[in-house]
């Protein structure tokens, strides 16, 4: 059970730098759309 | 911004449910939470390589280079899907069969899958002017997709092979717990929606560099 948590909280960690990563992306996206 | 973290909870949560909640199929044990990542990767393969072989046939038809840019961004994703469905399957092969590549007729067809669509791209790379580069892709685009469903679909059924049944197997029923068959459905929702995503900021990023082509003259 101990493993579930520790590869569950690794999983999220990339998931979640993933994702905010995504957003800065868009967002230097949408700056650069506007220029 | 609200899809996007609705999107990003959905994820989320079907990650701690498959995790912590779910059980695990008797012949596979611990492996089955490959499952959640491994089918809904090979499930965004064939959506980006279909996506890619529509909007390719559309740029045939209307020469407009806004189908060729979804058309080349979505091949890269599905190749990215793709690669993903292969390193999750090795893992899996690993701890289910001893070894990461067995060269089982699922492992050969994806391979074959994989030097089908880096073709496509070093295809791109290779040819100057949008508009050849454009219509030659499409052509390549269209024809390729061809042997998709017989790579995924057909040559993996036609051989013994050691993979597990697939969701719907041969006597055409799902054999699934139904708090599996949710994490996976989920799972599967959740992957589209990110595919949509990560497209539509391809297709963005293809636009603004043919913007600064064109400044650069």
């Amino acid at each position: 059970m101990k493993g579930n948590w520790v590869v569950l909280g690794v999983s999220l960690l990339v998931w979640g730098l993933l994702f905010f990563w995504f957003l800065r992306v868009e967002r230097r996206i949408k700056e650069l759309e506007k220029r | 911004m609200g899809w996007r973290i609705g999107l990003f909870l959905w994820i989320s949560a079907t990650m701690i449910v498959a995790f912590l909640k779910a059980p695990l199929v008797a012949t596979l044990e611990e492996t089955t939470r490959v499952l959640y990542f491994h089918i809904p990767s090979a499930w965004l393969t064939v959506v980006a390589l279909g996506w890619s072989m529509l909007h390719s046939v559309l740029y045939l038809w209307k020469r407009d280079l806004r189908h060729d840019d979804q058309a080349a961004a979505a091949a890269e994703l599905g190749l990215l899907f793709c690669l993903a469905a292969t390193v999750s399957g090795a893992l899996w092969a690993k701890a289910m069969w001893g070894a990461y590549w067995n060269w089982d007729p699922r492992e050969t067809s994806i391979f074959f899958l994989l030097l089908l669509y880096t073709a496509y791209l070093a295809l791109r790379g290779s040819i100057e002017g949008d508009e050849k580069r454009a219509r030659l892709s499409a052509i390549y685009s269209v024809l390729a997709f061809v042997a998709v469903p017989f790579l995924i679909f057909v040559v993996p059924r036609m051989y013994a092979t050691l993979h597990p049944d697939p969701i719907i197997n041969d006597r055409g029923k799902v054999d699934m717990d139904p708090l599996i068959r949710w994490c996976f459905t989920a799972m599967l929702l959740g992957f589209t929606g990110l595919f949509f995503w990560l497209q539509s900021l391809r297709v963005r990023v293809s636009r603004l560099e043919r913007r600064a082509q064109l400044a650069r003259g």
